[in-house]
């Protein structure tokens, strides 16, 4: 019975460590980028509005009004991209932890932390969509179906042309092709801008990216499956080699033996700093530590598939390899 | 005749409390008056908003809810009475066997397939779930036979070791496959994973006749209460009343814990409550702990939905949470009575 | 009249009961004897069914005890266990009503005739005060003689008792055993008991059956049984046996084991 109870308290303890923001200090980015393309919410679309069938993520038909006027995100990528195209006026609710862009947080939430959502509160808004993403289950879309509501869920992408062909399908459900177009291209200059600057750069310094270090000598890294992973090599560095898993536990032997060239801190929001890091034992060998290059990274920039992805990247490439940006 | 259902009476009044708290109480807080002209009224045509929106949250979401909450404290309990009466330890409760760690891999290994979105599909999880919780009985059950008797001792042995495989196998899949993590974390901390009244549906066939046969073994178990010998030379056919109970709690538990995830505490301390203020006769306590923990549990949920509105809590760590403080001020109350 | 024919019980590889066969009549008080191990509550375990018997029978007027079926055999054969484990809660009422259970539907549901049985066997053990008693709260020797109500209440033909007096002071002893006797003489039961004590076998038991590994070395009257070089060799200690001169019934006056 006991047992059961450190069992429960130990994922409590877990659990509120994963939902408490207020506590930790904000990670500042590590170099300022240029401003993320949210713009001020245009005006609310008065094309006419026509009747239109989509196929979401789960193989689903959804059907809708196009555009839809009023949309809950379950997700926090659901929100950026709803803002980031021009459709933030339309969004009536929003999950927990959407926390970008600032409006996003004066909406009223339908809860999401601890994967549990209120019906309750979406049924109250009663919103023409609910905007589901990855981290939301077939349950959880059943539930909503069930109640009458129109439910779209927007699958995750595994490549950035995935991620520009969702911001593409919400302008459509949201009718704001044109912003979304324009959008679309800017980040794909933006990156094109990236992969110019790194053309011909022979040298891919290893990065360790943490995610989690609560034992430091069995750290919590990304691996191949991850953006993160994806972004690191386009961003011109190499990630830990031998990793086969999505979110691999990986030795502080393996680090050391792979001996990176910089630390990128994606726990920095729960106040891993970079002199903590420094002091941990049997770290300080690291080449990484040694040039002080252990930096503070704000990991909602690389692991929300929005189109911050983007914004993500440069900061990326910026801290592997700065003798570019001078 | 009256005296001795008079508990009965009480705790389902308490019950039914319970219940309009559930329907009443929620995370979007409905006004009394609208909550009374909704439940009491007729209503021809379509209803005004706001009215039509609290009558879509009471009938779609709280009633089924409800429902399923109440059924599945009541499996508990009952379960939870049951397992104490036929191991006689104070310590033990639906999960003593496996049944959870079992239902949990099952659940975690369901989760690592991307059904397809379909009826079948979102069914594979508590099916999955279900199966593997009583394929963890036959297990363990065949693990602790000795010729022809099942020892206790035995099937608790079985069932710690088995348990610990199952959990550790858990834990093992659920960090390999992390997109998935969220999820079963979710689902192993209980709470109604799934709305609407399928859930319910589901269950009910299981639980009736596990309940049933529960609510029949009342005197069995107070025979058992003397030992396998006595109980023996009474005139009960002692393998054969311990399998029949212990199938249909583990029926009973299995239904539960298929939709609800791993809901603790509710098995455990229902039935201890319910000996302490009325005895320990088992032919009263079955019923009592079922309408005690269907009760139980409700207020539970009501506590889960309301306290950090919008956001809800899981379930399972309410009972826990609030479980315990209680069980142990009921304890320090009952004075050392010697009710076991 | 109960009777045991040829009964073999063993415990894995190891054999404890061979080939055991007796008659204990109706109204005959028919006493077990014998040294640590000898197979006395075995053979009481294995009579009463909860031990499987590898071979050999038990049986009534023809009545297979047993293979019959649960709630047939305990009406024919109630038992008084040697150290029974008494759920603490129940109250002496509840516990003696339990013995009924054989002519209780499956919900345990009680009768007034039920009632009145149960009452009238608590008055036969002289517990009638302790009824509403918890039975964690009671003696030894209380715990017994509710143990004893339950086994009468069974009202059964056959009453076997295992070592009753272990636990009990003398007044008890004697008490118990004498209660036992009209049980067997007035109301006309066939009566099994296991006893350590030589000598209340001596006193009380019609006749006296001794049991050495397993097996039934003598079976007979007190006086039969109880003789010095049986008793001797049974229990590898020397004794005299003299006449007791209050009832004149054999006692065993148990000697030096250097002698």
């Amino acid at each position: 019975m006991f047992r059961k109870l450190i069992g429960i308290c130990t994922v409590l303890a877990i659990f509120l460590a994963a939902c408490s923001p207020a506590q930790a200090t904000p990670a500042p980015t590590i170099i300022p980028t240029k401003a993320s393309m949210v713009e001020a919410p245009t005006a609310v679309p008065t094309a006419e509005r026509t009747a239109t069938v989509l196929v979401d993520g789960l193989g689903r038909e959804v059907k809708f009004t196009n555009p839809v006027l009023t949309i809950v995100s379950m997700a926090p990528s659901n929100t950026e991209i709803l803002y980031a195209i021009g459709a933030g006026a339309q969004v009536t609710g929003r999950d927990e932890f959407s926390d970008y862009p600032a409006e996003a947080k004066s909406l009223p939430s339908v809860g999401g932390s601890m994967g549990q959502y209120s019906y309750e509160q979406i049924a109250a808004i009663r919103p023409d969509l609910v905007l589901a993403g990855g981290i939301n289950t077939p349950e959880q879309v059943k539930a909503l179906e069930d109640l009458g509501i129109n439910v779209f869920y927007l699958g995750n992408p595994s490549t950035l042309e995935e991620m520009y062909a969702n911001l593409e399908t919400v302008a459509k459900l949201t009718g704001h092709e044109a912003e979304a177009a324009t959008l679309v291209d800017s980040l794909k200059a933006r990156v094109k801008a990236v992969d110019d600057k790194l053309a011909g750069v022979a040298d891919q310094p290893v990065v360790f990216y943490e995610i989690d270090a609560s034992n430091p000598n069995k750290p919590y890294t990304t691996g191949p499956g991850t953006f993160i992973d994806l972004l690191i090599a386009r961003a011109g560095g190499q990630n830990l080699p031998g990793l086969t898993d999505a979110y691999p536990q990986v030795s502080l032997e393996q680090i050391v033996l792979a001996n990176p060239a910089i630390i990128l801190l994606g726990d920095a929001f729960y106040g891993t700093t970079p002199e903590a890091v420094a002091a941990r034992p049997g770290w300080a060998q690291i080449a990484a530590v040694t040039s002080s290059r252990v930096l503070p990274f704000d990991d909602n920039l690389v692991s929300r598939p929005g189109p911050r992805l983007v914004d993500g990247l440069e900061a990326l490439a910026q801290a592997i390899h700065p003798e570019l940006y001078k | 005749m009256r005296h001795r259902l008079l508990p009965l009476f009480w705790t389902i009044i308490f019950l039914v409390f319970a219940v309009l708290l559930s329907i009443a109480v929620g995370s979007v807080f409905i006004p009394p008056a609208d909550l009374w002209r909704l439940l009491t009224g007729k209503f021809s045509g379509t209803l005004p908003e706001p009215l039509a929106t609290y009558a879509l949250i009471i009938v779609s979401i709280r009633l089924p809810r409800t429902v399923m909450v109440a059924l599945t404290g009541a499996a508990l309990g009952a379960s939870g009475a049951a397992y104490q009466g036929l191991f006689r330890n104070p310590l033990a409760d639906p999960y003593l066997i496996g049944v959870a760690s079992g239902a949990g891999l099952g659940a975690v290994i369901a989760m690592s397939i991307q059904w397809p979105y379909s009826f079948w599909g979102l069914m594979a999880i508590p099916m999955a779930a279900f199966l593997a919780a009583l394929l963890t009985v036959f297990i363990v059950y065949s693990l602790a036979r000795v010729g022809r008797t099942v020892p206790t001792t035995n099937l608790i042995l079985a069932g710690v070791a088995f348990g610990s495989f199952a959990t550790a196998l858990t834990s093992f899949l659920m960090l390999r496959s992390s997109g998935e993590i969220r999820r079963a974390l979710g689902w192993l901390l209980g709470g109604a994973s799934q709305a609407g009244w399928m859930p319910v549906l589901g269950i009910l066939p299981y639980l009736i006749i596990g309940l049933s046969i529960l609510l029949l073994g009342g005197h069995a178990l107070n025979l058992l209460q003397f030992g396998d010998e006595q109980a023996h030379q009474l005139g009960l056919p002692v393998t054969r009343a311990r399998t029949i109970i212990l199938v249909a709690a583990s029926l009973a538990t299995a239904a539960a814990v298929a939709f609800a995830g791993i809901i603790g505490f509710v098995g455990l301390i229902v039935p201890h409550v319910m000996r302490m203020w009325f005895g320990g006769d088992y032919r009263r306590l079955l019923p009592l702990s079922m309408v005690g923990g269907a009760a139980f549990l409700l207020i539970a949920d009501v506590l889960a939905r309301v306290v950090l509105a919008p956001q809800e809590i899981p379930l399972g760590i309410i009972t826990a949470l609030a479980g315990a403080p209680f069980f142990l001020w009921v304890l320090r109350r009952s004075k050392n009575q010697g009710y076991w | 009249m109960l009777r045991i024919e040829n009964l073999s019980v063993s415990y894995g590889a190891r054999r404890v009961l061979h080939d055991v066969s007796l008659t204990v009549e109706n109204g005959e008080l028919l006493a077990l004897i014998g040294p640590n191990g000898a197979g006395k509550s075995t053979l009481v375990r294995a009579v009463s069914g909860f031990i499987p018997a590898q071979s050999g029978s038990a049986s009534k007027n023809g009545t297979n005890l047993l293979t019959a079926p649960a709630s047939e055999r305990a009406r024919i054969i109630s038992v008084v266990p040697q150290v029974a484990f008494l759920p603490p809660a129940f109250t002496v009422w509840e516990t003696v009503l339990l013995g009924r259970t054989p002519y209780l539907n499956f919900l345990g549901q009680v009768s007034a005739a039920d009632e009145t049985i149960a009452r009238q066997s608590l008055q036969r053990v002289d517990a009638l005060e302790l009824i509403d008693r918890r039975v964690g709260e009671l003696s030894g020797g209380e715990q017994q003689r509710v143990l004893l109500a339950r086994a009468l209440a069974q009202s059964t033909p056959i009453l076997l008792l295992d070592e009753p007096t272990s636990h009990l002071d003398l007044h008890h002893q004697v008490g118990l055993l004498e209660l036992v006797r009209t049980l067997a003489h007035h109301d006309g039961l066939a009566v099994l008991v296991a006893l350590h004590d030589l000598n209340l076998a001596a006193r009380y038991a019609d006749r006296i059956a001794l049991m050495v590994d397993g097996q039934v070395k003598a079976l007979g009257t007190p006086n039969e049984v109880l003789r010095p070089e049986l008793i001797s060799e049974a229990y590898h200690l020397p004794v005299q046996v003299i006449l007791n001169p209050l009832d004149q019934s054999p006692l065993v006056l148990p000697g030096s084991p250097k002698e």
